[in-house]
């Protein structure tokens, strides 16, 4: 087994699940409970659901793109 | 059974699935091979033929061992019914692919549907598929009542698609996946699971590694889609029917890093053997090196030869460790999903 390619991907694994439990940690106490709308207009529910649904993908993607500057980082530096 | 607790039957019947799971490998590798459906292992410079679609012993073992399980605990039928259409499903997707050599797009699409029987039997008996409720490690959990179902038939073809694309090596997917459900496993007596779940991780794992032994370098049986889909589609379920959503997408790090890489640079769903530009190349020493081709995908197996050439048990034992560090990282999810800050 190479150690130090294992090593720095074990460290991208580290950083991307604090980052992901940070982001549902977010989603859990902030986001979710936001009230958008007053509940009692129709279709209320869904459009809530859908504007929390919103943030969570653009949480997703920000976590993907540092995902991908981390091991692009490594991979261009090695193969340079 | 009076004196033995649920958690040790649970386990004492997966193991069973083992050696039913390498018989079954065992004879789709000989009918199979008798039968011409056979691929070239394109890793190795004598490009042996082995055969193929060997892993349709996983998704039958599985599905047999899962009513199994439930006629000899007299456990609601409902979960294992769910779980096992969902298996079933994939494997005939992964099957109909086999032998049709459909484009890359259908296999996403056709496996958005596989996860039905969990949606349309979670609704029609809530509480005993799954629950709206995401529980988040630390913070609590949120009730999702709109989004989770929606979520199911995503989850479903994302974690099979996901398996089914890091699949390149000689074991790397059936070691890799055993390790995910080995270590879901622990998770899951540690945080007492349910005797339910603690039977879908065991079932799964001693299927796999049944697989395995057959399966592992040099590969005498290759899984085929009808293996990886229903495997990436057990692992969905299982996230879902066990509650451990959050703790399976940390477990399958791996597969999500290489997936991504993937279409981020191919920007369309397609087949590896569609490629134009090849993410590895093979060397005149028989070792895996990284393409010099700058359109070609930065998959996890190319990122692991950035630094040179390497064997392909070198690299499979890479992406064993990687598994490893997920599934470790997926305990510890497991383990602070029960407390709040």
């Amino acid at each position: 087994m190479n150690i130090r390619v294992v090593a720095y991907q074990t460290g991208i694994f580290v950083i991307q699940w604090g980052l992901m439990i940070l982001g549902f940690g977010i989603l859990t106490k902030i986001i979710a409970p936001l009230k958008l709308l007053q509940p009692t207009l129709p279709l209320v529910m869904y459009f809530d659901a859908g504007v929390k649904a919103l943030i969570a993908l653009a949480f997703s993607v920000t976590w993907l793109f540092i995902w991908d500057r981390q091991v692009r980082y490594y991979f261009f530096r090695r193969t340079r | 059974m009076g004196s033995l607790d649920w958690d040790t039957v649970a386990i004492l019947v997966a193991l069973g699935s083992f050696p039913i799971s390498l018989a079954l490998t065992r004879f789709f590798m000989y009918w199979n091979s008798a039968h011409g459906i056979v691929g070239i292992d394109v890793h190795k410079l004598s490009r042996p033929k082995v055969p193929e679609m060997c892993g349709a012993a996983v998704p039958i073992t599985l599905i047999i061992f899962g009513e199994v399980y439930s006629l000899i605990t007299n456990a609601s039928w409902i979960p294992f019914a769910a779980y096992s259409l969902v298996v079933g499903l994939t494997a005939l997707v992964g099957a109909v692919d086999d032998k049709l050599k459909m484009r890359g797009i259908f296999k996403p699409i056709l496996t958005l549907f596989c996860g039905l029987p969990l949606l349309v039997l979670g609704f029609e008996f809530p509480g005993q598929v799954y629950d709206t409720t995401l529980r988040v490690p630390l913070f609590g959990g949120y009730h999702l009542p709109v989004i989770y179902p929606l979520t199911i038939l995503v989850v479903i073809s994302v974690t099979s698609n996901a398996v089914n694309m890091l699949d390149p090596l000689n074991g790397s997917m059936s070691g890799g996946i055993s390790i995910v459900a080995g270590g879901l496993l622990v998770g899951g007596l540690l945080t007492g699971a349910n005797s339910t779940t603690i039977f879908l991780y065991a079932s799964l794992l001693f299927t796999l590694l049944g697989f395995f032994y057959h399966n592992r370098y040099p590969s005498r049986a290759f899984s085929g889609n009808v293996g990886q889909l229903s495997i990436g589609a057990s692992l969905g379920a299982l996230a879902i029917l066990s509650r451990t959503e959050i703790a399976s997408i940390v477990a399958m790090f791996p597969n999500i890093q290489n997936s991504f890489f993937f279409l981020s640079r191919i920007r369309r769903f397609t087949e590896h053997r569609e490629l134009k530009a090849r993410p590895t190349k093979l060397t005149s020493d028989g070792k895996l090196a990284s393409s010099a081709d700058p359109a070609a995908p930065l998959t996890l197996v190319r990122t692991l030869v950035a630094e040179g050439p390497k064997t392909e048990r070198e690299i499979v034992s890479d992406i064993w460790g990687l598994f490893i560090a997920s599934t470790t990282l997926a305990i510890i999810t497991l383990l602070l999903t029960g407390i709040v800050l």
